[in-house]
């Protein structure tokens, strides 16, 4: 699914944390630990299911404070591979409760815009300390996070392109 | 301009672009540049305050002014929207506050365990 996109399509980050490899396994996939630093700011992790196996399904609730009350946004996906404290790697669409993924209508892209974006995390063991290299691909149609100016930039610089096109 | 792009700029166009009233402006400069006045019409606004958001939006490279007189009307420099608007580059700033998030609870696991063992 990854064919095609260049690296202005993918999200690279490389980091290394000061903990054991088998810590940095749990982060993602123990549900306590990772509703503890998921969540972008000012946003929490009620709901975080994982059933952590090749073709299981996930599901993780995001609820963000705004001025009109609480706004829940569901997150479903399946996991493509599983090697512990080595490497993950799982889908994720915008989802209703029920791990319903929407379309893209419903989030309010373009029909015919993928829907679907790919996780992967790898480890590797440093004696101690871990390095982590997370990659997100794909195109997605959910808006990111608690940026809630994502839309009206996607329509900002549809306007734009349209203008420059005359 | 180069193509790799800089953390520190991109987070003062995300900055700039995170504020109703300066997108608003950006939309009207996409249809064309205008003088400040123009652009406070729409607003219910004093001119200092709209004044006030074009230098934000001057200073995150998303809007360019003429040297003309006392007008001085204001472009839109789409260049640097269009480095935003890649879904990529929306991204990677929300992953890095995750990461940031994750050492400090590492952080805080390892202290509980060391407070644990002392009791």
């Amino acid at each position: 699914m990854t064919d095609g996109l260049g690296s202005r399509d993918a999200v690279v980050i490389e980091r290394s944390f000061d903990a054991p490899v088998g810590l940095m396994w749990q982060m993602w996939t123990d549900p306590e630990h990772f509703k503890a630093w998921y969540g972008p700011d000012g946003a929490t992790i009620p709901v975080a299911k994982m059933d952590l196996r090749v073709g299981g399904t996930r599901l993780v609730c995001m609820e963000m404070q705004t001025p009109a009350g609480p706004m829940h946004m569901w997150f479903t996906g399946e996991y493509r591979e599983v090697v512990e404290n080595k490497r993950l790697v799982y889908t994720e669409s915008m989802s209703d409760e029920n791990g319903n993924v929407l379309s893209a209508s419903d989030t309010g892209m373009p029909a015919g815009h993928p829907t679907t974006t790919e996780v992967r995390i790898e480890l590797e063991d440093l004696g101690g300390r871990t390095k982590m290299v997370m990659t997100h691909v794909g195109i997605p149609a959910d808006s990111p996070g608690a940026a809630g100016w994502a839309m009206a930039l996607d329509k900002l610089a549809a306007h734009v392109e349209a203008q420059r096109g005359r | 301009m180069t193509t790799a792009i800089d953390e520190d700029r991109l987070s003062g166009t995300f900055a700039a672009l995170a504020n109703s009233t300066r997108r608003a402006i950006l939309a009207r400069l996409a249809a064309g540049g205008a003088t400040v006045n123009e652009l406070a019409e729409p607003f219910e606004m004093t001119l200092p305050s709209i004044s006030k958001h074009i230098k934000v939006l001057e200073r995150a490279g998303l809007v360019v002014r003429g040297q003309r007189a006392q007008y001085r009307p204001c472009a839109l420099d789409a260049a640097r929207l269009e480095e935003v608007s890649t879904w990529a580059e929306r991204y990677r700033p929300v992953w890095e506050a995750r990461f940031d998030r994750m050492d400090e609870y590492l952080t805080q696991l390892r202290s509980q365990t060391k407070e644990g063992r002392r009791r």
